[in-house]
């Protein structure tokens, strides 16, 4: 017997997303999903953002990393609560484990909440969080030919952020072939070139951010 | 690798549908994957052997149906079939288009006994 289903095999996390982002936009709490390869800097570019935003703003951190607590332990110890979530193999963070972790942050008193995503250019690229805003690394180390690699990602992002600039003159990236590149995959995603370690358009990335706290306020306050 | 995620959720919507129409067992399990979504069939396929072991999907057919891409292009309003994600339209060059078909990823349906 044959039976028609037609189901789509992403519901389940499409709509724990939803009620993820409606809970976000209840509260005008700004989440940001920043996904990366492993070691491009996910960790030092949010540190920056706490560094020159959390005056300002209440800020909290969900890490996702296949083990350890090493990330959270970061946050923690610049006081900006930090939520470690260990997927225990799995490659992406999913809406329903976000889902979790929003249960144990005091949203209404929330400005920020940064998702750092598990290191992988790939999958956390298919799993919607129900995030506000999405971010991604492409760091100078890992060469320009990444949008080709992993066009996906690229397309789906908000904002690119070219980390670790300082190494430009010791790698044989081209940067105006990354900047074609990923201005074709997607016209409207910004890009933004900076550097933690010595501070170069470090002040870019926390306006943007800035600028997203503020859109997701606007939009509750209409 | 994200696959296994996805192959936990087709045997999700396979056991409930077989379990609802009283099934004793499945022969198979038909997937729709659009062409320029980045789910691997043979991924889906080795996960899938694993996790329905000792399940009603045990032994289950998995079937793929890729779904050709399709797009309009938002300059010239021509349709076309983009390759990869760096298409652009073979009428006018523009990269603005619409994608129509080819991003889906679903259950079509299961046959069962």
């Amino acid at each position: 017997m044959k039976i028609e289903v037609k189901k789509n095999i992403l519901a389940r996390n499409d709509t724990a997303a939803a009620e993820n982002r409606e809970r976000l936009s209840q509260e005008g709490v700004c989440m940001i999903n920043l996904m990366a390869s492993p070691g491009a800097g996910k960790t030092s570019v949010i540190m920056k953002a706490i560094e020159s935003l959390s005056d300002r703003y209440a800020m909290a951190v969900i890490e996702g990393d296949i083990a350890s607590e090493i990330d959270s332990l970061a946050i923690e110890a610049v006081n900006i609560p930090a939520l470690q979530i260990n997927t225990g193999g799995s490659c992406h963070l999913t809406a329903s484990m976000i889902s979790s972790a929003l249960d144990h942050l005091d949203l209404d008193s929330l400005d920020l909440v940064i998702v750092e995503n598990v290191g992988n250019l790939v999958c956390p690229a298919e799993f919607d969080l129900g995030e506000t805003g999405r971010v991604m690394i492409a760091s100078i180390t890992e060469g320009h030919d990444k949008p080709h690699k992993y066009p996906a990602i690229f397309k789906k992002v908000d904002a690119i952020l070219v980390n670790k600039i300082d190494l430009l003159p010791y790698c044989d990236f081209d940067m105006s072939n990354f900047h074609d590149v990923v201005e074709g995959l997607n016209p409207d995603g910004a890009i933004i070139e900076l550097s933690c370690k010595d501070g170069y358009g470090t002040d870019e990335w926390c306006n943007w951010m800035e600028a997203a706290i503020s859109e997701c306020k606007t939009r509750l306050s209409s | 690798m994200h696959e296994y995620a996805i192959t936990e959720s087709i045997l999700e919507i396979v056991q409930s549908e077989a379990g609802e129409a009283g099934a004793k067992r499945v022969d198979e399990v038909k997937v729709v994957i659009g062409e320029l979504s980045s789910f691997a069939g043979s991924s889906i396929e080795f996960y899938f052997e694993e996790l329905s072991l000792g399940t009603i999907a045990e032994g289950a057919r998995l079937v793929f149906e890729k779904r050709e891409a399709k797009a309009t292009c938002c300059a010239c309003g021509s349709g076309f079939r983009p390759r990869n994600a760096f298409y652009s339209c073979p009428t006018c060059g523009s990269r603005l288009f619409e994608l129509k078909q080819g991003q889906e990823l679903y259950v079509d349906s299961i046959e069962v006994e």
